[in-house]
């Protein structure tokens, strides 16, 4: 029975469908009818539109999502990139001061019968600064005793005194320097023909003495190496006077010298090795 | 009052996913027929009413967005719901081989009806001959027909969900 009822419903509603269906297909070309239709797209067509909207909204922010993406990893690679060549850069300045370096060494003078050993300071005590150091050549280079060591003065392009060998072991040796304490160094005022003593002070300073009374001895006056060293060529430059002490009570000046080798960090040494005599 | 907000929603639903998302969504202009498959799931749910009414306001709704005969899909929806909620009763709506054929026959009807109202309609909105068969509609019809089951297990789980199961 609730069966038959409920066909029966939906026969009758079928049929209403039916009939409304078609009075909308017969006058659909009817004012009512074009009406009703613009009335039911004007309610879902905002609705549609919104809905679509949202969606290429959303499509749009995937797309933005993988480009932000997409750009963070060109970044990555860009900032590799970037690493790369700061480093190859970093390389290329060194190598352009090494280049430098070399092309001032060429530049450099060269000693009669000497031949120049270049060697690295590979020790320098702090606590004992002014006093020794260890350079990376020894015996094996032809290294021995009392081999005097210079530094290339860049400034000046030209080799000025450090100190002497004391010690040579096989790769390397031990240098006393010329503000060591137990150094004395023979020296005169170059131009002015004064010799004189330079004696270590344990700093950059050397204490410069046997400076003869009436000798014209001024701030600035450069020193170099006098003909009476055994250990280093003459006028080699040794440092520049600071001051002068003129006591009279005393039968010398004394004076002060700043050394040029700590003008420059001292990385590299010169050992001037005499040549063989030939026969 | 539930069964009411479902309708509607399931009307919103298909309405987005036939009208605005098919076109993202569709393979070189072949996109399933979700209204139809809809109706006919309603239909072999013993909803007949439920089905005729969406049927008919689904497809009045398309009408309004085609520039064909006003009025032709709402037929068509809402005659698909009432004989598919009339032979629904002889078969085993679960059974994944009953919806494909039944979505098939539906579909062949849908298309045959549609043309032949074109065919007799004097100035119809459309050119298309009664016999006119192309690869895309026949393409449709098969996504259709492969895609159904999955629709019906979807609208399942959703009925369930609703606690509407009948």
């Amino acid at each position: 029975m609730y069966q038959n009822q409920k066909s029966k419903h939906e026969t009758i509603i079928f049929v209403i469908f039916l009939l409304i269906g078609l009075s909308f297909i017969i006058g659909r070309f009817t004012a009512s009818v074009s009406l009703i239709k613009n009335f039911i797209y004007h309610i879902a067509y905002p609705n549609l539109n919104a809905a679509n909207f949202i969606f290429r909204s959303v499509g749009n922010f995937a797309d933005n999502l993988k480009a932000v993406t997409y750009l963070r990893q060109e970044n990555i690679a860009y900032k590799q990139k970037n690493q790369e060549l700061s480093d190859k850069l970093r390389n290329y300045e060194l190598m352009s001061q090494e280049y430098k370096s070399l092309l001032n060494l060429l530049k450099l003078k060269s000693i009669p019968n000497t031949m120049s050993v270049f060697a690295k300071i590979s020790v320098r005590e702090t606590s004992e600064w002014y006093q020794w150091l260890i350079i990376d050549k020894g015996s094996d280079d032809g290294l021995y005793n009392d081999l005097p060591v210079a530094m290339f003065n860049k400034d000046e392009n030209t080799l000025c005194a450090v100190g002497r060998i004391i010690e040579t072991h096989k790769s390397s040796a031990k240098v006393v320097l010329i503000t060591n304490p137990i150094y004395a160094l023979p020296v005169e005022i170059k131009g002015k023909d004064i010799n004189c003593l330079a004696e270590g002070f344990d700093s950059n300073l050397l204490k410069i003495t046997y400076i003869a009374h009436g000798s014209d001895v001024n701030p600035g006056d450069e020193l170099v190496v006098s003909e009476l060293s055994s250990v280093f060529q003459k006028d080699m430059p040794v440092g520049v006077i600071k001051d002068v002490m003129d006591e009279s009570s005393l039968d010398f000046k004394v004076a002060t010298a700043e050394v040029f080798f700590e003008a420059h960090t001292l990385y590299d040494a010169v050992i001037l090795v005499p040549k063989p005599e030939t026969k | 009052m539930k069964e009411l907000i479902f309708y509607i929603f399931l009307y919103i639903v298909f309405c987005l996913l036939q009208f605005s998302f098919g076109k993202y969504l569709n393979i070189c202009g072949i996109f399933p027929n979700f209204i139809l498959i809809l109706i006919v799931y309603l239909g072999l749910s013993k909803r007949t009413i439920n089905a005729q009414i969406l049927g008919f306001l689904l497809g009045l709704t398309w009408d309004v967005f085609s520039p064909n005969v006003f009025g032709v899909r709402a037929i068509m929806f809402a005659s698909m719901g009432y004989f598919t909620g009339l032979l629904g009763k002889n078969f085993d709506r679960d059974k994944i081989s009953t919806q494909c054929v039944v979505v098939l026959f539906s579909n062949i009807i849908y298309w045959l009806g549609f043309n032949f109202t074109y065919y007799i309609l004097p100035n119809g909105g459309s050119h298309t001959s009664f016999t006119f068969i192309t690869l895309q509609g026949t393409m449709r019809l098969i996504v259709t027909v492969i895609i159904a089951p999955m629709v019906f297990y979807i609208l399942d789980f959703l009925i369930d969900y609703m606690g509407r199961e009948t």
